[in-house]
């Protein structure tokens, strides 16, 4: 059973890389904009250079062929070559990677303690622990990323100078400093918006029956709320966190921009700009990887959170 | 010929991505005079700056911010700013640019007694960063790359008069002429002109200046290390040919930041050291900085208006000089340069006076400076009975400066009569008005920051006034300016060669085929215990650290 559910995702893997590598080599293709323009800046070059550049890059053959290429060239392991670096796709995505792999690790963290953390405290207790609870994270949902971005280095870097304004750190400790600015600025809104699922995921499980009946019959506080809220509680909270830290791998790229990081999103965002067909591609494909996988952990953790529900049954 | 660039281009583009509203505090009216080494932004040329006050402290290493990420090191394919600053650091060229624009020796000296050769001799003991000397077969390979179609480098233009490269001697390299050319002196000063090693060259193949082939040259900083994305690190060398220069800081590292909030406070924070700019828009946040030096200098760049097509209401040069006329020059220099940029006369900078200063200066005085003249402007219109035409300006509303520019046209032409239409395009899209007539075909103008290769006016107005100039896009063709410029063209005698084209600069501003905005001014920001970093606009050019070091 399990075999045939991770096997039945792999299947589908494949397929989600295969549409979204051609739908975005397509609107790629489509959009306007001339890739040899962004190699010459604007000047006019002699048109012998511009033949040869384009078949350098294979721009004159049409798209299908393009797109074939790509695709022969990918399935052997070449993603092909920047055009505007005139490097391996595939180094220019290692060497990035790293980067935009512990911001949205790093943001995750905070989303997931502090966030639940506090819709946790905010669902159990009432009072002013509640309330502030709830104006701080009415407050913080609607901070966008970009924002935070130069609230927090205005105030962190440039004021009080406790940390860089840009670039990469090296060793853990250099990488977790130069990192925690932007990892807060990625996670404030969505580590509200978890924080506020958790709480009324919380009160709900109160207001069921059983449990309702449980607090009746005198069962300890705690058992209960850790027996009957909380397990129950678990499966929303987990959707909404599931979406959250897959979407962070997007909105990253904002965030690295600011922040001067060499992650994947501000260069996927670049290399579109720039029509660098390869890179596109090759950083998609990684982005929709990271995404498929988020979401198959949070089927797998449905699968152990709830017993009714069972790897690989189809959907009622 | 020989092509400019549009420097719009790409930060721009990711500056519209980055949906940062810098923070602009303070008003925009004063004239940015705050730091003592400010060049000031009066309208008078001459006092413009070219060199700080050289460094007297050895430093560690600094970190240099450029808009965007280095693309290449590979001088043939250098066009914009970020590779030109650091290629210059780098490399060096046959003849070397003064920060002042003048033209001397650089790794060879010129003999050009004869006038269709250019002879070069290179200086004794010049070697690459490996130690191996530099020949004249190095020089040839380097020389010929430029041309050799194969390759498609951007350069090839400018070797048009030439006929034959050889090298005549062990340390001579000969450049015989079709006829005389003193433009591919200016170009032989710049990315054209920088010397690479052969053998490293044909080693690296086509991964020569990638972030894996890195580079082999000459000058007194060598490649340490170079991270897509993250840092392009330099460090000194130690074994620079030219021992009377001593560059105090050993390490420099550039960092692409495309995000002007961002490099505005990375300054403030200390953790970038130092940028060239120009029209930045935090400016005057920079300038109240304490520990930030902003300087301000001669720029060799011309921010204008293109009339890409006579065709509609602008082909009557009536038209074009009331639009000139009508336009309000000093509100775009406010509000995109901060008052860090010139009020023009004529159409290029006075920073590009690289030779016969005198002769430029004089003419230029002479051409009244462009204030604005609604009266007058509208008795033109009205001679040309354009009363209630429209004209069409192709702009990007992504592209903050030419929005502003758009917008000052469009208040313009509505204040004498005329309509006018904006084509807004996105920002990546904004380069295909330059290079594609297809994008061009339903606009009358565009807006530029153009500049040349080397100090000299002629370098940026060829483009735009010879009938197969790569910026002529309307068809300009005045043959009296025409023959002027190819006259300057084959002149040696500098005063004379400066007369031609300002004559030529004289007629051009009867006809306006582009109607100039601003000279903006080349913008150095450092830290305030850094001094020492080239002005002007020649550090795109020729290395730009030798006296930079620290203060007190």
């Amino acid at each position: 059973m399990r075999l045939r559910f991770f096997l039945r995702r792999l299947v589908m893997l494949i397929a989600t890389l295969l549409v979204s590598s051609l739908v975005i080599f397509s609107a790629l293709y489509i959009a306007p904009g001339n890739p040899i323009a962004t190699l010459s800046g604007g000047r006019s070059l002699p048109p012998e250079s511009v033949k040869i550049l384009e078949a350098r890059y294979h721009l004159n053959e049409p798209f299908l062929a393009q797109y074939g290429l790509w695709l022969r060239n990918a399935l052997h392991g070449d993603f092909g070559i920047s055009i505007t670096l005139r490097e391996n796709v595939s180094t220019l995505i290692v060497s990035r990677v790293g980067t935009t792999a512990a911001l949205v690790l790093y943001a995750s963290v905070l989303i997931l303690v502090i966030g639940i953390g506090l819709g946790l405290l905010s669902g159990l207790k009432h009072g002013p622990a509640d309330t502030s609870v709830l104006v701080l994270t009415a407050v913080s949902a609607a901070i966008p990323a970009f924002v935070a971005a130069i609230v927090l280095m205005l105030l962190f870097a440039v004021k009080l100078g406790w940390f860089p304004t840009l670039g990469n750190g090296q060793g853990v400790l250099g990488t977790i400093r130069y990192l925690t600015l932007p990892a807060f600025a990625l996670a404030i809104s969505s580590l509200a918006i978890v924080a506020r699922v958790t709480r009324a995921a919380v009160r709900e499980e109160f207001r069921r029956e059983h449990v309702q009946t449980a607090i009746s019959r005198g069962i300890p506080y705690r058992q209960m709320v850790f027996r009957h809220v909380l397990r129950n509680a678990a499966i929303p909270i987990t959707t909404i966190s599931g979406i959250t830290v897959a979407s962070l791998i997007a909105v990253a790229a904002v965030v690295e921009r600011a922040f001067g990081l060499n992650g994947l999103g501000a260069y996927l965002v670049a290399a579109a700009a720039s029509k660098d067909f390869a890179v596109v591609q090759g950083i998609s494909l990684v982005l929709v990887t990271a995404f498929v996988f988020v979401n198959v952990l949070v089927d797998v953790l449905y699968a152990a959170l709830d017993p009714r529900v069972s790897l690989g049954a189809r959907a009622q | 010929m020989n092509q400019r660039r549009a420097a719009w281009s790409v930060a721009v583009v990711a500056f519209s991505i980055a949906m940062v509203a810098s923070a602009c505090g303070r008003s925009v009216d004063n004239n940015g005079n705050g730091t003592p080494s400010a060049g000031g932004s009066g309208t008078e040329a001459t006092s413009l700056t070219t060199t700080t006050p050289a460094g007297t402290k050895p430093v560690d290493k600094i970190t240099w911010a450029v808009y965007r990420e280095t693309n290449s090191l590979d001088p043939i394919y250098a066009f914009d700013y970020p590779e030109n600053t650091v290629i210059s650091l780098l490399c060096e060229s046959l003849l070397r640019q003064a920060p002042d624009g003048s033209i001397g020796d650089g790794l060879a000296s010129l003999d050009d007694s004869d006038p269709t050769k250019l002879v070069f001799t290179l200086k004794p003991g010049v070697t690459f960063w490996d130690g191996s000397p530099v020949t004249a077969d190095d020089v040839v390979y380097s020389l010929e790359r430029n041309t050799d179609a194969k390759l498609g480098g951007f350069y090839g233009a400018v070797f048009s008069r030439v006929a034959s490269i050889q090298a005549t001697g062990n340390d001579e390299v000969t450049v015989n002429l079709k006829e005389p050319d003193e433009w591919l002196v200016g170009e032989l000063s710049s990315m054209p002109g920088i010397v690479l090693e052969k053998a490293y060259v044909e080693k690296q193949g086509s991964d020569y200046g990638t972030p894996s082939g890195g580079a082999m040259c000459t000058g007194p900083y060598k490649l340490q290390s170079w991270k897509p994305g993250d840092v392009l690190a330099t460090v000194r060398n130690d074994s620079y040919w030219d021992s009377s220069v001593h560059p105090l800081v050993g390490e420099i590292d550039f960092k692409g930041t495309p995000d002007e909030a961002t490099f505005t406070s990375g300054m403030q924070a200390g953790d970038i050291d130092g940028s060239y700019t120009f029209a930045l828009s935090t400016l005057d946040q920079l300038q109240s900085s304490s520990n930030v030096t902003v300087t301000l200098g001669a720029g060799w760049n011309t921010d204008a208006f293109i009339v890409s097509s006579f065709k509609g209401p602008l082909g009557d040069v009536r038209v074009r000089q009331a639009l000139s006329m009508a336009l309000d020059r000093q509100g775009i220099i406010d509000t995109v340069y901060k008052g860090a940029a010139l009020l023009p006369h004529s159409l290029s900078s006075p920073g590009t006076w690289g030779y016969g200063k005198d002769v430029f200066a004089k003419a230029y005085d002479e051409l009244p400076p462009l204030t604005q003249n609604l009266d007058e402007a509208k008795k033109l219109i009205q001679q040309a009975g354009a009363e209630g035409q429209t004209i069409t300006l192709g702009m990007s509303s992504e592209l903050n400066n030419i929005a502003v520019e758009a917008g000052a046209y469009r208040s313009a032409a509505e204040a004498i009569g005329l309509k006018a239409n904006l084509k807004s395009v996105s920002a990546a899209n904004y380069i295909n008005f330059f290079i594609d007539a297809k994008a061009r075909a339903g606009v009358d103008g565009f807006f530029t920051t153009n500049y040349g290769d080397y100090a000299d006016p002629a370098a940026l107005i060829a483009t735009l006034v010879l009938p197969d100039g790569s910026q002529n896009y309307s068809g300009y063709n005045n043959p009296q300016v025409v023959s002027l410029m190819n006259a300057a063209r084959g002149e040696a005698d500098p005063d004379k060669r400066a007369q031609d084209v300002a004559d030529a600069q004289k007629l051009m501003m009867q006809d306006m085929p582009w109607i100039p905005n601003a000279f903006p001014e080349n913008e150095l920001v450092t830290s305030s215990d850094l001094s020492g970093a080239v002005g002007s606009f020649a550090y795109m050019f020729a290395p730009w650290a030798d006296d930079l070091g620290g203060t007190g």
